[in-house]
């Protein structure tokens, strides 16, 4: 017998591993001001709406990756109301990185899509 | 059921056992300000759900301990440090002794030996002054709140010194200031860090990186400045004439020509001994470093 949702959860999660510094760079190239971790989940909540595709917990991991490749930076801040936050911001080697990532994006996604429909 | 975001920190220090200390300092943080901006969003609109109710829908959506400790596995086997990637082994000691001028490791160790001395001289002057007027001050009123901000400010340069020695020597350390309880007041914060290790292992880390410092950099001086010197003598003897011993205006010494080869391959063999010596330094101070500025 197949163990389908553990194939599944495991697909997915390979999935994620690559897209989710794609998705992020996305976001904070397409954001004109600095970001910090639970504004970023609340937004991706917003684009994946009822089906979560990762959880929020594994998108800092992303982020300290990215930064440390030197594709966002980052600097905290303390707020009103509450702890320090940290505020990430896409650097100018994150906005080139991401034109190169974009083209990869879309020559993986009709290569898959062709693939799927055997066309 | 978790019922308090330091319960669920604790859980995911748990999890992390064994993994870099330096990964679940990053960890516990990115956490705890997650879940704090989250519990507190969800105090303002949705004030009539109970603080635990909502701390588990925020966990649902963040992950359990176990997943979120596993997303950090994951993403830190990915990505090791960039200096700490070994070079490949070659088979002859020759080899892997000259090789060592490719090795960023060696290079980074050499400038942190000259860094050291300055952050040295800053970290036992800071150290020193903050500490004799904390207790000097602790009569007055303000005595206590500055032994604090003193206290606050050996985290902070303990966190920059990490950063130092992740970056020149390639040992993985913090990226995010340890996690701190927020809601403290200012006293029981005081309390918290003078009773915590970590602050004491940080002074005394700053303590001895002046001596340490010091020896780095007279080293570093004293064998950079013989091993020129020694590749330096046939051009100076040759070219401009000048003895390598000279006595009063009688006694000039001349090294005789057949030696100059002997004299520059010296020179080059010191200053290489001396930069794996400098690599071996590095690791063992950055192995040092860790022990005393990283919470285990």
């Amino acid at each position: 017998m197949v163990d389908s949702p553990t194939l599944t959860k495991k697909f997915q999660k390979e999935l994620n591993a690559g897209i989710a510094s794609l998705v992020l760079l996305s976001v904070m190239d397409n954001s004109d001001e600095p970001m910090y971790g639970y504004q970023i989940a609340k937004l991706l909540d917003d684009y994946s709406g009822e089906t979560s595709f990762m959880k929020q917990g594994a998108l800092y991991p992303v982020l300290r990756q990215l930064e440390s490749s030197g594709l966002l930076e980052s600097k905290v801040e303390p707020s009103v109301s509450g702890p320090p936050r940290r505020y990430y911001e896409i650097t100018a080697e994150g906005k080139e990185t991401l034109v190169v990532w974009q083209g990869v994006w879309k020559q993986m996604k009709s290569f898959v899509d062709k693939a799927i429909k055997g066309a | 059921m978790i019922k308090s975001i330091e319960e669920y920190l604790h859980q995911l220090k748990t999890e992390l056992q064994g993994s870099d200390p330096a990964t679940i300092q990053d960890a516990l943080s990115d956490a705890e300000e997650h879940l704090r901006v989250a519990l507190a969003n969800s105090r303002e609109n949705q004030p009539e759900k109970s603080d635990e109710e909502a701390l588990n829908s925020i966990i649902e959506q963040y992950g359990s301990p176990a997943e979120t400790a596993s997303a950090y596995g994951e993403v830190e086997r990915r990505t090791v440090p960039q200096l700490s990637r070994e070079n490949p082994k070659t088979e002859s000691v020759v080899a892997r002794f000259f090789g060592v001028y490719t090795d960023a490791r060696a290079w980074g160790a050499l400038l942190y030996m000259l860094i050291a001395f300055v952050t040295g001289v800053f970290y036992f002057t800071w150290a020193v002054t903050g500490f004799s007027l904390s207790v000097s001050f602790a009569i007055f009123i303000f005595g206590l709140p500055f032994a604090l901000l003193f206290f606050i400010s050996v985290r902070g340069l303990a966190l920059l010194e990490g950063r130092l020695v992740e970056g020149l020597l390639g040992i993985r350390m913090p990226r995010r200031p340890l996690f701190t309880q927020q809601n403290l007041k200012w006293f029981e914060r005081l309390k918290e860090l003078a009773m915590d290790r970590h602050t004491w292992f940080s002074i005394l880390y700053m303590l001895i990186q002046f001596v340490l410092g010091t020896i780095y950099f007279v080293l570093f001086v004293t064998v950079l400045s013989i091993s020129l010197s020694f590749i330096a003598i046939p051009v100076l003897q040759e070219l401009f004439n000048l003895p390598t011993i000279q006595v009063g205006e009688g006694v000039r010494y001349f090294f005789p020509t057949w030696s100059y080869p002997l004299l520059v391959i010296g020179g080059i063999l010191l200053w290489t001994i001396f930069m794996n010596l400098a690599r071996g330094i590095g690791q063992l101070h950055g192995r040092m470093a860790k022990s005393l500025l990283v919470t285990d």
